[in-house]
Order: C-alpha cells, then sequence, then structure tokens
C-alpha cells in the first residue's frame, strides 16, 4: 500500500531516546474516546437517543482493571480535556521516534458480544469514521485498523468496502472474543475482503465473556483480574490451531493475521505439538497441506507485549530461537495502559541481530507499510 | 540560600513537604530524585524503576493489601507502599525493595534537613545512563 503522503505530516522532530530500530513500528498503539458522545456525530440518530436514554449497554466482563481514565497509566497527567491523539504523538510517537503505529481501539471490544448485531455494526461504523477524523487526520503516522462485527459477516464486508481503500487503513481488528473459532467458515467473506483490500486482520485480547461471546476459558469464567489474564493465550491458541485446521491460510494465501497481547510462550509449545500431531492424524484434514508451523510462520505474528520475563537472559534467548522470533514477534506498546513496555525498556532483551525485524521489519511486511 | 555539596541535591523547603507528601528534583540523576515524607520522615528514591524503567516516584502510595483467607483483605503499612505507574509493581519506600521480588530494588539516598531545606546526598552524582 502507498505511503500516505496526502496526510499531513508533522515536524521532523529528534526523538528523546535513541531509536532502537532503523524504522520502528508499534503495532499495539490504543486509541480511546472520553465519553461515546463523541462518536454521536457519527451514529445513527435512533441509536444516539438510545444512549442519551439507556446507556451505551455495552456488555461488560466484571473484571478489574487499572483505576486511571480507560486503563491509562496512573502517571499520565490527563483529564476530560486531553486530546488523547495530541497526547499520543506527544508522549509516545515523538519520544521513542516511531515511523508507523497501528491504532488499535480497545472502546468498541465488547460490541462482539452485542445481540443487535445492526448497533454493534453501527457503532463499528462510528468508531471509524471518528478514527480517521479525529486520530488518523492528525499524523501521518498513524494507521487504522478498522473496527467491524463479525458476528454479522455481511456488514463487516460492507464496512471493509466502505473504507478499505483509505490509504491509512492497513488492517481489520476482530477482537479475541467470539461465537466460534476464527477459522470457522461463517468468517471467510471477511477474510476475502481483507485479502481483496490487502488488509491484515488484527485479533487482540478484548471481549471474551461479554454478553453473547463465549466465556474467556474452555473450563468457564475466571473470578478474578489475575486469572482472567492468564487466560489470553490459550485464546489465542485455539485461535491459531481453527485458522490453520480450517484451511485459512490454503484459501487466502496472501492474508496475514497479527495477534497482540495474547503472550508468546506459548508458540514453541504449540507448533512443536502441531507438527507432531499433524503428521500423526493430517489424514483427518488434508487440505492443511504443511506442517502447521509453516503456515504459522508464513501468516501469524504476534505482538512481543506483555514481554516474556523468565528468570535468566539465557533463558529468554533460548525462548526467542524457539519461537523463531526474529520472524513471528512485532513489537507492540499497549501504549497507553499501565502494563505497556516501551521501546527502551524491551530492546535490551532482543539479541540485537533480531531488533530491526521485530521492532519494524516484520510489521512493514505483514502490514505492507 | 543552603550551602550544597557537589554530591548534594536541594530539594525543596520542609514546609513544602508535610506528612503524606512528596517532592520531586526532576532531571537529577538523569530520572529525577523524589523525597516522600512519612509520618515525618524523609525517603529518597531514584525516579527510575528498576524493573522496566518507569517513572517510579510518580505512581501511587498505597497500602499493603494482605489476606489469610479467600475474599477477605487487610491492610497494613497504610501510606507506605509505592506502585509504580508501569507494570503496578510495590515498592517499599523506605527500602526501595520490591515487595515480591528479592532482587529488585530501586535506588534510595541519604537524605537530611538543614535550615529548613530539604537536601539529598547523591553520592558523587554518578550519572545513570541507558
Amino acid at each position: 500500500m502507498a505511503a500516505v503522503d496526502s496526510l499531513p505530516r508533522p515536524a521532523e522532530r529528534a526523538p528523546t531516546y535513541r531509536k532502537v530500530a532503523p524504522y520502528l513500528v508499534d503495532c499495539d498503539c490504543h486509541h480511546l474516546w472520553h465519553k461515546i458522545d463523541e462518536i454521536f456525530p457519527y451514529l445513527p440518530r435512533q441509536y444516539v437517543q438510545e444512549i442519551k436514554d439507556f446507556g451505551s449497554m455495552f456488555p461488560n466482563g466484571g473484571w478489574t482493571n487499572m483505576p486511571n481514565s480507560h486503563g491509562y497509566r496512573t502517571d499520565h497527567d490527563v483529564d476530560e480535556d486531553t486530546d488523547f491523539a495530541e497526547f499520543t504523538v506527544k508522549e509516545h510517537l515523538d519520544p521513542y521516534g516511531f515511523d508507523v503505529a497501528i491504532l488499535t481501539g480497545q472502546m468498541v471490544y465488547p460490541t462482539v458480544g452485542m445481540t443487535n448485531l445492526d448497533y454493534a455494526a453501527a457503532i463499528c461504523r462510528a468508531h471509524n469514521d471518528w478514527t480517521m477524523d479525529h486520530w488518523v487526520a492528525k499524523d501521518s503516522r498513524f494507521r487504522a485498523t478498522l473496527a467491524v462485527g463479525p458476528n454479522d459477516p455481511v456488514l463487516a464486508v460492507e464496512e471493509i468496502e466502505r473504507l478499505g481503500d483509505h490509504p491509512a487503513v492497513v488492517g481489520v481488528m476482530l477482537p479475541a472474543g467470539g461465537r466460534h473459532p476464527y477459522g470457522n467458515r461463517i468468517y471467510h467473506p471477511i477474510y476475502e475482503a481483507a485479502e481483496r483490500y490487502g488488509l491484515t486482520i488484527v485479533t487482540h485480547f478484548g471481549g471474551e465473556g461479554r454478553g453473547q461471546t463465549n466465556p474467556p476459558t474452555a473450563a468457564g469464567f475466571p473470578t478474578y483480574y489475575l486469572e482472567m489474564r492468564m487466560a489470553r493465550p490459550q485464546i489465542a491458541q485455539a485461535h491459531t490451531a481453527s485458522l490453520i485446521c480450517e484451511g485459512v491460510f490454503e484459501k487466502f494465501p496472501t492474508l496475514t493475521w497479527v495477534f497482540v497481547e495474547v503472550d508468546t510462550w506459548w508458540i514453541p509449545g504449540l507448533l512443536n505439538h502441531f507438527d507432531a500431531d499433524w503428521k500423526a492424524v493430517r489424514d483427518y484434514t488434508p487440505w492443511v497441506k504443511r506442517l502447521p508451523s509453516e503456515y504459522f510462520r508464513d501468516h501469524i505474528r504476534v505482538g512481543t507485549q506483555p514481554m516474556e520475563q523468565p528468570g535468566s537472559r539465557e533463558d529468554l534467548h533460548w525462548f526467542l530461537e524457539q519461537a523463531r522470533a526474529d520472524e513471528t514477534l512485532v513489537y507492540a506498546s499497549d501504549f497507553p495502559h499501565w502494563d505497556w513496555d516501551s521501546p527502551t525498556s524491551v530492546a535490551p532483551d532482543f539479541p540485537a541481530e533480531m531488533r530491526a525485524n521485530i521492532f519494524g521489519e516484520t510489521a512493514r511486511a505483514a502490514f505492507r507499510l | 540560600m543552603t550551602a550544597a555539596a557537589s554530591d548534594e541535591v536541594v530539594v525543596c523547603p520542609m514546609a513544602e513537604l508535610p506528612p503524606g507528601e512528596r517532592c520531586e528534583v526532576r532531571g537529577a540523576l538523569t530520572y529525577g530524585v523524589t523525597v516522600f515524607n512519612l509520618d515525618g520522615e524523609l525517603y529518597a528514591l531514584l525516579n527510575h524503576c528498576p524493573h522496566r524503567g518507569g517513572p517510579l516516584c510518580r505512581g501511587r502510595i498505597r497500602p499493603h493489601p494482605v489476606s489469610d483467607r479467600v475474599g477477605y483483605w487487610e491492610f497494613e503499612r497504610e501510606g507506605e507502599i509505592l506502585r509504580c505507574p508501569f507494570h503496578n509493581w510495590e515498592f517499599d519506600i523506605r527500602t526501595g525493595e520490591a515487595l515480591y521480588d528479592e532482587k529488585v530494588r530501586a535506588r534510595t539516598f541519604p537524605v537530611e534537613v538543614r535550615d529548613g531545606q530539604v537536601v539529598v546526598r547523591v553520592r558523587g552524582r554518578r550519572q545513570v545512563t541507558r
């Protein structure tokens, strides 16, 4: 996809920190509103009135997070007058010298659990228009992922067709919570449209156990926030196994899938087992023509945050080798959340020869930047 | 004007640092140094988290929640625990120690009150660089 030359370009500023890689991409830069009123100009009149009368009716999960606005770090000096986009440029893009930040939203993940799919789609549409006007238009380094409602693939495809040609749109966001594992054929029209527009699918932890989505674990609902955080990798593993076994990457050979905020430690274990079992029982799914790990390496990328913290640097490097991190991992900050990883804080964790790929080149290829 | 040695930083007048408050000297030792007043006792910490480099001293001050049975909390050491804004680890303001990782400890400095001014001795102004 072409560079976004038509968008306003900020004055070149020297970063406060030494850039950790020549081309620096953040694959998980959250963007958010203060209040849902901000998308009213983009929302049908009936839904505006319903929100005024009843609230947004976003299904909730019931787990805690952090006390600041929407999980903003507690040291961030934000209030109701803060322009979050300008704040993100000033506190994040400029100081670290980012070349691109992929906007991953967060406010509308719960729409995956809504019963009313027209309402869910309308919220996603309004969110996308607001993203273009209030974020993408403000800095040429921002790239958008389109919020869509996966439970109505027809409406999801309409939204991709409405905005998929915009040069700043690089992906489609499918939150990890859903009604089916994402290899399921009901979703394939979304992947066909994404592939047609050269867009990457991004799956961020979110929406699990809310409203009509499945429980966050197959064992049932976690009770506590710490317990809930431990559910993330098994959800990603289930989606990964589904995508490969349902033949998604045979059917859509140029599709790339990026998981963010789902941990990374599971990659080697899953792929070792997956490859071994494929050799034994692949005859039940012969459309899976290659080793599962090959599909993974060709089509799936995983965000680094939260960065693994094993006991020693040696253990960490062993893991990175096992995960083929130089091919599969993409740097993700999770800015502005309290549990984020800054580029400078995690760069020393990676062997020097891996950094150019992890911090930029792998994402550049995955998102066609 | 308080006379300060080359390895000292004058933080603020003691009158501006009542119990429960903190005062930061931005840029001291690169990251900033913050003095906390805990019930009249002063403690100085480097504003740099030894875990992941966050601005530790701008975190929330909290008690230490403990429990001896599920669904029940007790709160100890009210006002003595600093939670880093990055990743929320708990630190003992008095010692700089991370409560739940014995290998991690924030840098601390001697602090005194001289001529009504809070003065931190930073041991030769060693620059911490990344």
